[in-house]
């Protein structure tokens, strides 16, 4: 097992682009053993853990762009390496994106917290992230560059396995966009793990919008039980459209439960990350929808 | 009993280097021409090494450790027990690989770089064996073997089954006692392994000393155990084996022996003839230690009248790969299922199996948690079934002043004198509210709470009138200074407990000099006399009598010198503080009319050519006085994600006069934590094919309780009996494992008053929770 | 090949040669002998390497040296000596929060960064706040306890004992 968390025992070059053309040159020019080095917090742990060996490492904390947090009338534009805590303190995400707050206040502990970067950890593709199903609640978009070339894909898109996006060589995430809350509408965030500061054994979110007793519009998702944080559609297609109460929501965190695929490890069994998913979705859709000013 | 100094509140004589950062812990310690290293470990539960090519590390500058270059000697890292009761399974490096982690090569080079890249370069040709991972398949006939033979003190004895010991103990006759009792229960309990997860990783430090020697830093709670072992495997003379007394970041038993990496680095050290560094990682140090995981099946017999009539049990204990103190263990496991109730008949069975994995060491408690959990879950649900009251069944049967207590296993014995149990039990349930405690039936809805109640206690060290299995002695020096202060000069490691602050208060108390007066002088083994180890929770009881000894001798000289000066029979002399002057004085008893400051006398002592008051000499422990502890706990459950919170939590403690409150309260505290964890969460188990460890030695899935697991304030409080031990140094006995053993008893029988589900097995984690609760429906 | 870094670490400017695989922690530890933050773990789960870097809580042991360059670094040795403690090293040793010690510098320079943040937490905001930062002795009631000390009297919870 050589193995020493102590040190990064192997050399490697760290490069510190200033601007983002040339982030983005740097990660076009180098080749497979290149890795993209935001808050640390995953990939300087994974290289201890040899688990990746790179020679360059392109360092984005001196890359002013990247840290920018904007509002409009179209939502909320994230850079990607905006940290998990400058989110949290960010008053409209306080205010309006409920479930991402929550989930940015579950996660790991303050100087952990100051450290991560919201784009390290949606790239870092981990089934349980704690931002992405938040994210996919609402219906995030992902600016991927390329020098000289840009893509938007929506989160849902994004992640292709544990630890696996559909980032293609050179390419970097630049910015997270979040539409505009909708009008009556509520968010929630609730996770699962073996003490206060850990990895979810299983999370979820949802974003509702009503008109009266109606749920007119319902994304939900889940991490850590399948091998992406998923949409639930599911629990989507129950609500939308339907008049909503206590039963109908217990329903729909039921057919939930029953869409994921978990699995056994070392944090948890699949048999009850089924059966709490059940609980937790069931709460997140009630705090959403009480939020959105409905009521049970 | 009033006293000056013991029983105040004071900031602990390290505290200012520990919030300063300037307290040097192993791995802070640098000196000029020191090297890295690192070990090799086995990627293979159980392989033979047939060869270790390292060429292309020497190649790099780095010196290079294999099992070739060490002592052909086989050693028990741990030198507590009499030599001739003492299992020798291991070697510096071995030659046979025996659990995934055990180091099997070392390397040392300028820096841990370079080092990491040699131990990379070694090239080893394993000859993999099969792997024994489970204790009970591990006795069949066709079971694959760790070990042929082993020794046992000079005797070379073989090993059958893997077993690697055994141990009966009969007391009168418990089956016929069973056969006539009204009613039996009887359960099986499963017990986890558990990582000590100390903060500081093991790490030791030596240095080659101009005349063959060495000198050592390491994290060891023994210093004189290390010296000894190094002294033998390395055939040095002690002289020549300095070990400087190291502050240690936790251990709760992790080094009461010598840490493997030690003697690696002493031999890296000799090889490199300069200075080496070893700091375990973290992962490392996960392979390195875990407590005792062990089946206890229990059977008791009791009779309507509330009386125990007998016990009978059955322990199986999987120790991994390497004996440590698996023998005495089984010992003071029996041990301490007898001092729990009268049992009248008692028949014991204890058998230790080798398996290949991380070898098991104790875990404050040694085995008592482990025996306590089994007898406090049976004795609850015997309660419960029979409709005994919890707290009265207890009085009535539990084993307290007058009886005979058995502190470390059956040679280790000694009457009980001060006891404080019916004071924590009535105090305990008022605070609880335990008269309001409902039953488990008559709870619903999706949170419900709980209030349980368990019982324990622990020794105070390992002394009894005679000699027995277990070393137990102590030394200590004190000395006067020529302006009146004091040092005080202890072998004995403070675990972070505070004992050396005890040690300190207990000189001043002799003296009746303020605190600030009293120094803790730095030491190694060169510069004082012998003493076993902080293990037992003896620091303050063995040690404290030890410095109480040298204080007096001390104070006897004194007062000699100043009836000197004074012209007055010492007896007639005594010491008192002078709060008016700020300073101790000798005089005259009940008067002043003569009289001088210890200052001056110490001082004249020395201007005279008298010489220095001082008192120096080793100490042993007639007794084994048990410290007793209660604790209330109120749980809560979530019935639906299965979350078992402690809500509320009271532990009360009778250890005899309070020398520091505010740490022997923290020591209650800290094992809410460990023992919340150990019931609740923590496990650290093997992968059953591969023989890792399932986390792989990293914290992320090893998770320990944090400030969110523990109880608000004023959810949690602590409480003192009043009593006062007679043998211990002003009435004072142990704590510090006292303090744990009941903890994961008392949740467990909350949880049962929450939910009426009864536990066997620890952790109760959400899984097993709603699982239970799951089967439960089932069964309705 | 080594890069020169400068860092300001408790007010004293530094200038340094370090390589891009150095960590802070090594750095501090090895290089500028401020042993205060301790390896606990290597991968961000103890808070033993904690220092304030820029006026945030960050881990020293998951953060390059050369990332560090032109930063301003808080280390336990920078809130106060013997001479001079500061309120929560007072509070610690008043409080009984320190055992063995190990988890002491990390703890102490997260709940400063707590308090910069916050200066009138709550019990839950401490707990909150200093979740990461493992400590195998106190079961932490002494430690949120000393950090509750250092408040305004207004903010403090009473305690009262059996």
């Amino acid at each position: 097992m050589p193995v020493d968390s102590k040190i990064l025992p192997f050399r490697f070059r760290c490069l510190e682009p200033s601007n983002l053309t040339d982030a983005l040159n740097l990660c076009s020019q180098s080749g497979d053993q290149v890795a993209i080095l935001a808050g640390g917090t995953d990939l300087l742990i994974k290289i201890k853990r040899q688990m990746v060996q790179p020679e360059i490492l392109i360092g984005l904390q001196r890359v002013p762009e990247l840290q920018q947090i904007q509002t409009n009338e179209q939502g909320l534009r994230l850079g990607a390496t905006v940290t998990l805590s400058e989110a949290e303190h960010y008053p409209a995400i306080q205010r309006e994106y409920s479930a991402l707050y929550e989930a940015l206040r579950s996660m790991a502990a303050p100087a952990i917290r100051n450290m991560a970067t919201l784009g390290g950890n949606l790239c870092n593709a981990s089934p349980a992230a704690d931002t992405a199903p938040p994210l996919l609640a609402f219906d995030a978009q992902l600016r991927l560059q390329k020098s000289g070339q840009e893509r938007l894909v929506r989160l849902t898109q994004f992640f292709l396995g544990p630890g696996s996006s559909c980032l293609a060589p050179g390419e970097l995430l630049t910015e997270i966009c979040l539409p505009a809350p909708l009008p009556d509408s509520g968010s929630a965030f609730l996770k699962l793990g073996r003490v206060s500061c850990d990895i979810a054994k299983v999370n979820a979110a949802t974003y509702l919008q009503r008109r009266g007793t109606v749920c007119i519009l319902c994304r939900a998702a889940v991490g850590s039980v399948a091998p992406t944080p998923v949409r639930i559609l599911q629990v989507e297609q129950l609500l939308e459209g339907a008049v909503v109460d206590s039963n109908l929501l217990r329903q729909a965190a039921e057919a939930g439960a029953k869409a994921i695929v978990p699995i056994d490890d070392i944090r948890s069994t699949a048999k009850y990350r089924r059966q709490v998913c059940q609980v937790i979705l069931e709460e997140v859709l009630q705090a959403a929808w009480i939020r959105a000013g409905g009521v049970l | 009993m009033s006293f000056t100094t013991i029983g105040t509140v004071t900031p602990r004589k390290d505290g200012i280097g520990k919030v300063t950062g300037a307290e040097r812990f192993t791995q802070d310690i640098t000196l000029p021409g020191m090297w890295s290293a690192l070990c090799l470990r086995s990627p293979h539960p159980h392989a033979k090494i047939l060869a270790i090519d390292t060429s292309e590390a020497e190649a790099m500058g780095a010196v290079v450790l294999v099992p070739d270059d060490v002592p052909d000697l086989f050693y028990n890292e741990r030198t507590v027990s009499v030599p001739a009761r003492t299992y020798r399974d291991r070697r510096v490096l071995p030659r046979v690989a025996r659990h995934v982690g055990e180091p099997i090569a070392a390397v040392a080079a300028p820096s841990e770089e370079l080092a990491f890249r040699a131990l990379s370069a070694l090239k080893v040709n394993y000859q993999l064996l099969p792997a024994v991972l489970d204790p009970v398949a591990a006795q069949s006939a066709t079971s694959p073997s760790l070990y042929q033979e082993v020794f046992f003190g000079d005797e070379v004895v073989a090993v059958s089954n893997n077993i690697a010991c055994q141990r009966q103990i009969t007391v009168g006759d418990a089956f016929q006692a069973l056969a006539q009792s009204d009613f039996v229960f009887e359960r099986n309990y499963s017990l986890p392994r558990v990582y000590h997860h100390q903060m500081e990783t093991k790490s030791a430090v030596v240095r080659p000393d101009p005349d063959g020697g060495v000198t050592v830093w390491c994290t060891t709670q023994s210093i004189h155990n290390v010296r000894h072992l190094l002294a033998r495997i390395f055939s040095l003379p002690m002289s020549k084996v300095k070990v400087k007394k190291t502050p240690l970041g936790g251990s709760f038993g992790s080094s009461i022996q010598m840490n493997t990496v030690i003697p690696i680095c002493a031999a890296l050290a000799l090889k490199a003839m300069r200075p080496v560094k070893l700091v375990s990682s973290r992962e490392e140090d996960f392979y390195s230690h875990t407590k005792y995981p062990s089946q206890i099946h229990l059977k008791i017999g009791v009779n309507g009248d509330m009386t125990i009539q007998g016990v009978i049990a059955d322990v199986l204990v999987d120790i991994g790969a390497h004996q440590i103190q698996a023998y005495p263990y089984l010992g003071s496991i029996c041990g301490w299922m007898v001092s729990l109730y009268k049992w009248k008949n008692i028949q014991y069975e204890g058998k230790a199996i080798y398996t290949n994995k991380v070898p098991t060491c104790a875990m404050q408690g040694y085995g008592n948690p482990q025996m306590n959990f089994a007898v406090e879950s049976l004795i609850d649900e015997i309660a419960h079934q029979c409709g005994f009251d919890p707290i009265e069944f207890r009085l009535l049967n539990y084993v307290g002043a007058g009886d005979e207590f058995w502190g470390q296993g059956p040679t280790v014995r000694s009457i009980i004198k001060s006891c404080g149990v019916e004071e924590t039990l009535r105090v305990g349930a008022e605070w609880i509210g335990w008269d309001r405690r409902q039953m488990p039936e008559v709870k619903s809805g999706r949170y419900r709470r709980g209030i349980g109640l368990a019982r324990g206690f622990h020794t105070s060290g390992a002394g009894s009138p005679l000699p027995a299995e277990v070393v137990d002695l102590s030394s200590a020096t004190v000395k006067v200074n020529e302006d009146g202060s004091l040092d005080v000069i202890t072998p004995l490691q403070d675990l972070g407990g505070g004992t050396n602050d005890a040690h300190a208060k207990i000189a001043a108390e002799v003296f009746q000099v303020p605190l600030d007066k009293v120094g803790l002088s730095a030491v190694d083994t060169t510069t004082t006399c012998y003493d076993v180890c902080t293990h037992a929770s003896r620091g303050t009881y063995v040690g404290g009598a030890a410095v109480l000894q040298a204080a007096q001798q001390a104070k006897t000289m004194i007062l000699d010198f100043a009836g000197r000066l004074l012209g007055e029979f010492p007896q007639q002399l005594e010491m008192v503080f002078d709060s008016k002057l700020a300073e101790t004085a000798v005089q005259s008893i009940g008067s002043n009319v003569k009289r001088m400051s210890l200052a001056e006398v110490a001082r004249m002592a020395m201007v005279n050519g008298w010489g220095t008051a001082m008192g120096s000499g080793s100490y042993r422990q007639k007794n084994c006085p048990p410290s007793f502890v209660t604790n209330f706990v109120e749980v809560e459950l979530d019935t639906l994600t299965g979350i078992i919170r402690i809500a509320r939590a009271v532990s009360l403690a009778d250890c005899g006069t309070l020398i520091n409150p505010d740490l022997a309260a923290g020591q209650l505290e800290g094992s809410l934590m460990r023992y919340g964890g150990y019931a609740l969460s923590e496990e650290t188990e093997n992968d059953p094919d591969s023989g890792a460890l399932l986390c792989q030695g990293f914290i992320t899935d090893n998770k320990i309780f944090s400030t969110n697991e523990m109880p608000y304030i004023k959810d949690f409080q602590t409480y003192f009996a009043n009593t006062y031990e007679p043998s211990g140094p002003f009435g004072a006995k142990g704590l510090g494992e006292a303090a744990g053993n009941s903890v994961a008893s008392a949740i467990a029988n909350a949880i049962f008053n929450a939910s009426g589900i009864r536990f066997t097995r620890l952790p109760i984690t959400p899984e097993r929770f709603l699982q239970a609760l799951c089967e439960r429906k089932g069964d309705q | 090949m080594s890069r020169t870094i400068r860092l300001t670490v408790n007010g004293q400017p530094h200038q340094l040669e370090v390589e891009d695989n150095d960590l802070l922690l090594n750095v501090l530890r090895e290089r500028l002998d401020l042993t205060g933050a301790k390896y606990g773990c290597g991968i961000g789960e103890c808070g033993a390497c904690t220092i304030i870097m820029n006026g945030k809580a960050v881990l020293s042991c998951l953060t390059l040296a050369v990332l560090a360059d032109r930063s301003e670094i808080t280390t336990v040795e920078g809130l106060g000596d013997y001479r001079n403690l500061h309120p929560l090293q007072q509070a610690f040793l008043e409080e009984g929060a320190v055992q063995c010690g190990f988890c002491t510098p990390g703890m102490l320079v997260s709940a400063k960064a707590l308090l910069d943040e916050n200066p009138n937490p709550s019990e839950e905001e401490i707990r909150q706040y200093l979740r990461g930062n493992l400590c195998r002795c106190t079961g932490y009631t002494s430690i949120v306890r000393a950090v509750q000390k250092t408040l305004k009297p207004a903010a403090k919870e009473s305690h009262p004992k059996i």
